[in-house]
């Protein structure tokens, strides 16, 4: 038992300093992710920038990554730590989105198993695909619900709060 | 019994089972090895009955397996592809051969095969490769297993087993296990998965597919038994038909079910019909017994009240209708004398007793119907009592008057006509009350009254004490052969009637 749960906790390891190694290598435009503490490499902390053409353009998003004992098994969490207002991600930060649900776990009861987390993702995956998701919210899973009807129904406002956002996490 | 269904190759399957029981007739499960064959006086169906098989586990593996042995010798491919492709077109071969020959190359794409496995077949090998490192687990010690598809997208053995596994023990697929690799829609085939997966993993793979075979093939139906593993095959019946017979099957394990939707023996009752009824039951009945017994309604506007105190000069809450209670007239009428209400013969207190009259027939109706459909439906729960009481019954019987056990089987039998009988009375009940009232009508209340009361007499034999039962072997045993040959009239008189579209319903039948 212990054998095992140590050997799964170190293929989790090896894997993520692999891909923290290639994140660093050939990093992404607008990505940056590594671990909190290079002890612990179950905790990170990523920026990702806004995409352009949308309200979250020229904003620096910060987020943890929590990672579970059996990654690349389970997917990871994320939760952003800077105010955000989007239909897809929760009051609290936490990203709801269909790359972070593992397989037979669909909060939302419509995702293909294709959609969502296989082991074969990764950081840079998940990370690429919430830029996407921010440039283009999915309204039909909200998970902030006010978000979800000022996006669809008041768009000038919309754009407005998350500006605002953007300032403040730019400190402005 | 020559099989008419049979339109699959010609194995002998169903020799496994050695249940046949010709009282009910049509039962027919091929041969008995080891017994004298019992032939039955007709080998021609009754109107009600539908020709059907019962299908164990390894013939169901057989089926699959002749079909896609079928089908690989036409198209020329190997049964692992040929396997993939027909799950992809749900086991359907004519909708297979016809996209195929229009596009081979599109289908096998499609289909997750790669195109090139068949013309240099490529063997799955568990092997280590030098220099690997597992895009999973960024394991790369030297010796490490592993595995590929066509597609060489490489993985080691060991997340590709947790990956199978998940698939199988945990999201229940079978139909569509694709490569792990990125965007790859190759499928992982049935050599693959042997290859790498555990033998309970395997075994549950195996099942699932067989299950999905079933399941995807309208003319076979599992039985829905609990813990019966057998499949039921007919052929006769598709969705269209369900207007006009009750397609009912029995499996070897003895349950008998609808084929066409898979709930218990409702004949003489035709699908939609038992739907609606089973609705109505639950949203009504108890409502409207209570309804029925404690309200009246406004007799202008139909409202249901229940008087709950005060005098009787009602004030309908709804239309401000204002009336009396006791005779439903209108309230302007009974001027002072209101108190001892002697308008009963004012106009208007007759017509309004007059609609109120034909709600609660309407509803008087529904309940008569209902009342006798639970009644038996009560019986039936009771069944299960009652043939324990025969058991010991029987026991009893051996003891006291030294008859020996097949000298009593007249008592199990009788048992199991008795339920039997109440089932098919219940749901006459569902079918009469949808019936439109005309002469035929009055036919099928006939013969549903002659097995009533030969039910009951039946039912009043069977409870007699232990003593007089022995001397009564005879009695009794008529009495199940008449009441089961009632039964039989009753179902094919309402089959042929079905057949010829002779009943009319109250609703509309989609």
């Amino acid at each position: 038992m212990y054998k095992s749960q140590n050997s799964r906790t170190n293929t989790a390891v090896r894997r993520l300093m692999t891909e923290y190694k290639q994140l660093i290598n050939e990093a992404p435009d607008g990505i940056s992710a590594g671990p909190i503490d290079e002890d612990n490499f179950f905790e990170w902390e990523c920026l990702i920038q806004g995409p352009e053409d949308t309200p979250f353009e020229g904003g620096v998003f910060p987020a943890t990554l929590t990672f579970p004992k059996d990654y690349p098994l389970s997917p990871p969490t994320m939760k952003f730590t800077c105010d955000m207002f989007h239909p897809n991600v929760y009051k609290d930060g936490t990203v709801c989105i269909s790359i972070l649900h593992a397989p037979g776990d669909d909060p939302n009861m419509y995702e293909s198993a294709s959609e969502r987390w296989s082991p074969i993702q990764s950081v840079e995956k998940i990370l690429i695909s919430v830029m996407s998701m921010l440039a283009e919210p999915n309204d039909e899973s909200g998970a902030n619900i006010d978000a979800c009807k000022v996006w669809r129904n008041d768009r000038a406002e919309y754009n407005r709060i998350v500006k605002a956002n953007v300032r403040k996490t730019l400190g402005l | 019994m020559s099989d008419a269904s049979d339109d699959f190759d010609d194995y002998d399957q169903g020799s496994e089972f050695d249940f046949e029981d010709e009282s009910f007739g049509g039962s027919d499960y091929g041969d008995n090895e080891g017994f004298e064959e019992v032939k039955p006086e007709s080998t021609k169906l009754k109107a009600y009955e539908v020709a059907h098989q019962v299908l164990s586990t390894a013939d169901i593996q057989q089926r699959q397996d002749s079909q896609i042995s079928q089908v690989a010798s036409i198209l020329g491919l190997s049964r692992e592809s040929v396997t993939v492709l027909l799950l992809y077109f749900k086991w359907n071969n004519d909708r297979l051969l016809e996209q195929y020959t229009e596009d081979p190359e599109g289908i096998l794409n499609k289909a997750g095969i790669s195109a090139d496995d068949d013309s240099k077949k490529r063997e799955y090998k568990i092997k280590p490769v030098d220099g690997f490192m597992c895009d999973i687990c960024c394991e790369d010690r030297p010796g490490l297993m592993t595995f590929a598809l066509e597609c060489d997208h490489r993985f080691c053995y060991d997340c590709y087993k947790q990956y199978i596994t998940q698939k199988i023990m945990d999201e229940g697929e079978s139909r569509n296990i694709q490569c792990p690799g990125d965007s790859c829609s190759l499928v992982v085939n049935n050599e693959g998965i042997r290859l790498i997966a555990e033998d309970r993993v395997y075994r549950r793979y195996l099942t699932l597919l067989n299950r999905t075979f079933v399941q995807d093939n309208e003319h076979l139906r599992w039985c829905p038994a609990p813990n019966c593993e057998y499949a039921i095959k007919c052929d006769d019946v598709s969705t269209k038909d369900l207007k006009t017979v009750v397609p009912t099957v029995q499996c070897a394990c003895g349950y008998r079910f609808c084929f066409g939707c898979g709930l218990a023996d409702h004949q003489p009752c035709i699908c939609v019909l038992v739907k609606k009824w089973i609705k109505k039951c639950e949203d009504d009945s108890e409502t409207a017994n209570w309804i029925s017994a404690n309200t009246k309604e406004c007799p202008k506007c139909m409202a249901t009240i229940e008087k709950n105190g005060g005098c009787n000069h009602m004030t309908c809450r709804k239309c401000k209708y204002e009336f009396c209670w006791i005779c439903i007239g209108s309230w302007a009428e009974h001027g002072t004398s209101w108190y001892n209400c002697s308008r009963y013969d004012e106009k208007s207190g007759v017509e309004a007793r007059d609609n109120q009259a034909k709600s609660r027939a309407s509803l008087e109706r529904y309940l008569h119907y209902y009342n006798r459909y639970a009644n038996h439906e009560q019986s039936a729960k009771l069944d299960k009592d009652l043939y324990l009481r025969t058991e010991k019954k029987m026991t009893q019987l051996q003891s006291t008057s030294g008859m020996s056990w097949i000298e009593v089987q007249y008592l199990a039998q009788a048992s199991a006509v008795l339920q039997q009988c109440r089932q098919t009375l219940k749901w006459t009940y569902a079918f009469a009350f949808y019936l439109e009232q005309n002469n035929q009508t009055h036919l099928f209340e006939d013969n549903q009254k002659d097995l009533e009361m030969a039910v009951e007499q039946l039912s009043e034999l069977f409870e007699k004490p232990i003593q007089e039962l022995a001397g009564l072997k005879v009695t009794v045993m008529d009495k199940t052969a008449y009441v089961n040959n009632r039964r039989q009239i009753l179902l094919e008189d309402t089959a042929k009637g079905l057949r010829d579209g002779r009943w009319w319903y109250q609703v509309e039948i989609k």
